[in-house]
């Protein structure tokens, strides 16, 4: 009996120390101890040593055909110019799977060697001070700062010390207009204010024909900050203040701009209540189907799509209009802003060094060189970052690439805040929550201060 | 039954009792009346120890379910409970290791109102436990009545029943999808009917508003019916027929041999796939993401969808992983009654 109790613990004993070491080895691959490529790859290795770097991009939903087509050249390009170095390349859908996927990365610290993020993600991937701050050697590794447009620069990073982001390309925002409506309603030029915009969509508007001046979607989870933004610096006000430690959403401007946006709606009634539901893609579709006047807040990643559809030859670009409903010049503290800093920015996390690091700054030089700028711009029409991507180059050198050059020119920066993520995602439902309220009778515009209140109080509760 | 003859007939002690699995009978030869071999019972060994050794079961067997329970189920479940006592976002995700300790706030916060995005997570509590509770009402009997209408032979009733499947098998986003192409506001085929009927306004709005709920049920019923068919279907064919005779011959009519005989020995079955299913339905996240997007309307912000947006939209995790584990809490109360009926089962059989 004691023997059978001495060995029943002598067995609990093992069971226990192989569970122990079981778990603790288990641990230790989920956390550092696991080798990734970068890893692997970094280090002092010799120069021979054969380097794998991972791009992480946004997939052209577009044209995802195009794109991968373009990558598998400008890989096999870059591999045969740098031996040693192979390139994989993988893509995200959506804003969700390039933030679960930066998170994971950073938390696990290993994932992707190079992450392609969106201007007004940069902030945040900043605060994480989970990426590699660009030194001034790296800027001239990549060909200087003085290469790529001045206004992508300024969502590099909080400072030009402390830049993360290499501009890749860029997608500022335009009006687009149905030109064949225009003519029908009498209208000669595409509005310059905000009141020409609103009586032109009035006069394109016959719901009997299920025509209507405009669209909007404020079911979108990011749209409805584009605008909002755009209207709130108008009428001289921001989203925060300058020091980005203070959140303002509640501002007067703020709550003026998002009541005049639903005013489309409920005032003048520009657009069809089933915008109400509408997200991006279903915004474009109304646009697509030539029964909308005026589409606003939109990039050339758009003509691709537009090409193909019934209004491809009645489509053209203007810039937005810049003076605030009811107004004939812009407000005290108002500014001009046509567009936000808008467009793609590669990232390399600060988990990737030595010969890995140094691949990935070779393959941001290799892409933001002048004949890869403009392979972009021919595959898929992003605009390139690159200022001499334009000299000399006859698919750039159209009015509306033009009229999009002259946005990019006055375009102005986002608060640099790692809280604008989640500011984003908040305005987003604030504008949902009022769309609801529009859709249930139930609206009352004096919500519309009392929600942004509530969300300025998350905002701020997320600054640092 | 042949013990039952046997004990009968008095000409044996009932040395094989039998069980019935499938059709097949199986034999079950207790322990005690094993057959011994050269003085020693088969499969035991002359040694005391080693007697009691064979007898035990072999637990060691266990250890690479139990490492992988260890790294699959435990270690993210510590992890979770550490997150939410944590200030985890996107200032501290790199280093998540030395995120500031803040007790109970995430907690205060997840019950706290005033959420500017969607609902809050009390509020979301409430979404998940009436549309799961809502939804099982509904498909309880859609799935019954489907699996009596087909429990009988009929000509061409493998391909109804094969019918009967198809909103199960199809992948949920695609459901989803559907379902957000049929209520879409104006041109939704759902909308377009219920103008021509003249029941409701072309303008009327599924996909945000307070119907957004009743789209989600709507959708969640159609594609989940066939779980509660399938399950019942199941437990029919271990009714005997031989009751329904005799109810028959006793002058039972269909209504009174259906509350009488079939929902009585559905019950243990039933009640299983009622469970199974509220909790299926809690769970449900990509229903309402891909039918509604983010933000959903607050009253179809299931607590999933509400918990995903907090953690990956707003870099929240703390909030979220409280969030996550007031779920737990609350999953726990049906769980607790689905273990102990399957150890009252245990016990009964």
């Amino acid at each position: 009996m004691v023997m059978s109790q001495r060995n029943s613990r002598f067995r609990m004993g093992q069971v226990l120390t192989v569970l122990t070491l079981g778990t603790a080895v288990t641990l230790t691959g989920c956390g550092g101890g696991t080798v990734s490529p970068n890893q692997a790859n970094g280090g002092s290795g010799s120069s021979q040593t054969p380097i794998t770097i991972h791009v992480f991009v946004g997939k052209d939903t577009a044209q995802p055909q195009a794109q991968v087509q373009l990558y598998h050249k400008l890989t096999k390009e870059f591999e045969q110019s740098n031996p040693g170095i192979t390139v994989r390349w993988s893509t995200y859908a959506s804003a969700s799977e390039e933030n679960t996927t930066l998170q994971t990365s950073l938390a696990t610290k290993q994932g992707p060697d190079i992450f392609e993020l969106g201007s007004t993600i940069v902030p945040t991937a900043s605060a994480t001070n989970g990426f590699h701050v660009l030194t001034t050697q790296d800027w001239l590794a990549l060909g200087g700062r003085s290469k790529f447009f001045p206004a992508q620069l300024t969502m590099s990073g909080p400072s030009s010390s402390q830049d993360i982001g290499v501009p890749e390309y860029m997608l500022p925002f335009d009006l687009v207009y149905n030109k064949k409506l225009f003519t029908q309603a009498g209208i000669q030029s595409p509005p310059t204010t905000w009141t020409e915009f609103v009586q032109d969509a009035q006069k394109m508007t016959d719901p009997a024909k299920h025509q209507w001046g405009t669209v909007m979607d404020p079911s979108d989870p990011y749209d409805p900050w584009h605008i909002g933004w755009v209207l709130t610096k108008q009428l001289g006000g921001d989203f925060l203040s300058s020091d980005a430690k203070t959140a303002t959403l509640n501002s007067q401007a703020s709550v003026q701009a998002l009541t005049f946006w639903f005013d489309w709606l409920t005032q003048f009634h520009i657009v069809s209540p089933n915008s109400l539901t509408y997200k991006s893609a279903d915004e474009l579709h109304a646009f697509e189907s030539g029964r909308i006047g005026m589409l606003v807040m939109q990039g050339p990643t758009l003509m691709p799509s537009l090409n193909t559809s019934p209004v491809k030859n009645d489509y053209a670009f203007a810039p937005m209009p810049t003076i605030p409903y009811g107004m004939t010049s812009l407000p005290a503290g108002g500014v001009p802003v046509e567009t936000f800093v808008s467009g793609q920015y590669l990232c390399i996390p600060n988990y990737v060094t030595g010969q890995t690091l140094q691949a990935t700054l070779k393959w941001l030089k290799f892409v933001t060189q002048v004949p890869q700028q403009q392979a972009f711009f021919q595959a898929y029409g992003y605009m390139p970052a690159n200022l001499n991507a334009y000299n000399n180059y006859a698919p750039l050198d159209t009015p509306t690439m033009k009229s999009f050059v002259t946005a990019e020119k006055n375009a102005y920066p986002t608060p640099f805040s790692g809280a604008w993520g989640n500011l984003e995602v908040i305005y987003g439902g604030v504008a949902s929550k009022v769309a609801n309220e529009i859709a249930t009778n139930s609206y009352n515009a004096a919500n519309i201060g009392k929600y942004l209140k509530t969300a300025n109080a998350q905002v701020q509760a997320s600054l640092q | 039954m042949a013990s039952k003859w046997a004990a009968e007939l008095g000409c044996l002690r009932p040395l094989v009792t039998s069980i019935e699995v499938g059709g097949v009978t199986v034999a079950v030869v207790p322990a005690r009346e094993r057959p011994e071999v050269g003085g020693s019972t088969i499969g035991l060994t002359q040694s005391g120890g080693r007697r009691r050794m064979a007898s035990r079961p072999p637990f060691w067997m266990m250890v690479p379910a139990v490492l992988l329970l260890l790294m699959i189920v435990v270690t993210p479940f510590l992890l979770s409970i550490y997150t939410s006592f944590i200030k985890l976002d996107q200032y501290t995700i790199a280093n998540w290791t030395r995120a500031p300790w803040v007790g109970l706030e995430n907690y205060v916060t997840a019950f706290s109102q005033g959420n500017a995005l969607g609902a809050s997570a009390l509020q979301s509590v409430w979404v998940s436990v009436t549309f799961s509770l809502a939804t099982t009402l509904i498909i309880t009997p859609v799935g019954i009545v489907a699996a009596l209408l087909v429990n009988k032979p009929f000509r061409g009733r493998g391909a109804v029943r094969a019918m009967f499947l198809i909103p199960y098998v199809l992948p949920v986003f695609v459901n989803a999808i559907m379902w957000r192409l049929l209520f879409m506001n104006g041109w939704g085929l759902v909308d377009q009917m219920l103008a021509n009927l003249h029941l409701a306004s072309l303008n009327t709005f599924w996909l945000i508003g307070p119907k957004s709920f009743w789209a989600m049920v709507i959708a969640d019923v159609w594609a989940s019916w066939p779980f509660i068919y399938l399950m019942v279907l199941a437990g029919l064919q271990g009714i005997s027929e031989e009751l329904y005779e005799s109810a028959w011959l006793d002058g039972a009519t269909h209504w009174r041999s259906f509350f009488s005989i079939t929902l009585p020995m559905l019950r243990p079955i039933l009640g299983l796939a009622l469970l199974l299913s509220t909790l299926n339905h809690f769970n449900n996240f990509t229903l309402p993401f891909v039918m509604f997007g983010t933000p959903p309307a607050p009253q179809a912000d299931v607590l999933p969808l509400n918990v995903y947006i907090t953690s990956f939209q707003t870099f929240n995790f703390g909030l979220g992983a409280a969030m996550s584990l007031l779920t737990l809490i609350i999953m726990m109360v049906p769980a607790f009654f689905y273990i102990r009926m399957l150890r009252l089962g245990e016990a009964t059989s």
